[in-house]
């Protein structure tokens, strides 16, 4: 349930509102450059999903988007507000408007289900317990899991866990939720339920979501728009088809899932015999 | 959010402005206990100004149905935007909660039941 304000909308040149950008982003760990100049939009209402190989960058992306890192160069914006240099209490307020689902779930395992989706409710507002316990069972049906209110996380099955991950991060109403790797170590039928919630959690309550995820079929199945990663660069953004339709060959080799081609995952170098007897 | 008291023929009304959010809500919890203390058998919310009602602004709705009927008391919503409908349909609290699209409707259906 998204509140939108006609005020402070940050608009840009196609009269679409930006909810989330990345201005050449540069982030250094050590010598090693992980994201080297990233530009990218994400609009009001849509699912943006940024897919990539392991290592490509995408979930340090997606904790720079967040401010959870900082980088080393560029800047990050949200709801149109520069939240670069955020820390504490002027973060703390831009996160209440968005939500997150992580790949490991990140349940408390000593909190009952309820006690988990309602951490935050607790943490932020003065609302009676009577009224939150209303909110959990609405949050729960949502994601197809009340009548769980009483479980503990260790009683769930791996996809149920990730729905409950899916109901914390919309307890707050966030106007935007950022999902890492939201099937990650799911099976196929499970994850198709996860993709589906993640569809309907959009349209049904106008959130816009931010997706990292390297699941091929579920990109194809959510993504309004995609922007590929590739060696800490964005190699290109577009719809589905687009994508789908790219001349780029690692473009192509990543959707497709070959695995010969410009990717290369080892490498041969000529020091080998020099270096094991060094 | 303001919250405006009236009586009519024995029908409460109160007619409620601005956002019912994660800031308001509990404000109009407590307004409404106040109220439910009186005993007061028939309400009527009109949300004609009001904006949007997130989940808790929802929620707290739900509560004050929940506590009215404990001792038979009736409660009705009218004059919602298009906007306040679609997230009482969403949640499907539309089926849950008296409806009626404006107060004259509200008001007669009182007095008929």
């Amino acid at each position: 349930m998204q509140k939108t304000k006609s005020k402070k909308r940050v608009k840009d040149t196609e009269e679409r509102e930006v909810v989330a950008e990345v201005r050449d982003l540069v982030r250094n760990f050590g010598d090693r450059i992980v994201l080297n100049g990233i530009n990218l939009k994400v609009y009001r209402g849509e699912t943006f999903v940024i897919m990539g190989g392991s290592g490509s960058g995408k979930s340090t992306l997606l904790r720079h988007m967040i401010g959870n890192l900082k980088p080393t160069s560029g800047r990050v914006l949200l709801f149109g507000k520069d939240i670069t240099d955020f820390y504490g209490p002027d973060l703390d307020e831009v996160r209440k408007k968005i939500g997150m689902s992580f790949q490991s779930s990140a349940l408390f395992d000593s909190m009952t289900v309820a006690e988990n989706v309602s951490l935050a409710i607790r943490e932020h507002t003065k609302l009676e317990d009577s009224v939150i316990d209303i909110m959990i069972k609405m949050k729960l049906e949502l994601v197809g899991l009340r009548g769980f209110e009483n479980l503990m996380p260790s009683e769930l099955s791996g996809g149920m866990r990730k729905r409950v991950g899916l109901a914390r991060a919309i307890a707050m109403d966030p106007q935007v939720v950022f999902y890492d790797e939201p099937t990650a170590g799911l099976d196929p039928i499970v994850a198709a339920v996860i993709n589906k919630l993640i569809i309907d959690l959009s349209k049904k309550l106008s959130i816009t979501s931010i997706v990292v995820t390297h699941d091929m079929k579920g990109i194809m199945t959510i993504a309004d728009r995609i922007a590929m990663l590739y060696e800490g660069k964005v190699l290109e953004i577009g719809t589905p088809r687009e994508i789908k339709n790219s001349r780029n060959e690692i473009v192509q080799q990543f959707i497709k899932g070959e695995h010969d081609g410009p990717i290369r995952f080892f490498q041969q170098k000529d020091d080998y015999l020099e270096h094991l007897i060094r | 959010m303001e919250i405006k008291r009236e009586e009519s023929n024995g029908i409460v009304i109160f007619r409620v402005a601005g956002d019912i959010d994660l800031n308001t809500s509990p404000e109009l919890k407590k307004f409404f206990d106040q109220v439910i203390k009186e005993n007061k058998k028939k309400i009527l919310i009109d949300l004609k100004d009001v904006s949007y009602v997130d989940s808790s602004g929802l929620a707290t709705l739900v509560e004050i149905l929940k506590n009215l009927r404990v001792y038979g008391g009736r409660l009705k919503l009218t004059s919602l935007s298009a906007k306040v409908r679609g997230l009482f349909e969403i949640t499907r609290l539309d089926k849950l909660f008296d409806i009626s699209a404006g107060e004259e409707d509200a008001l007669s259906s009182f007095n008929e039941a």
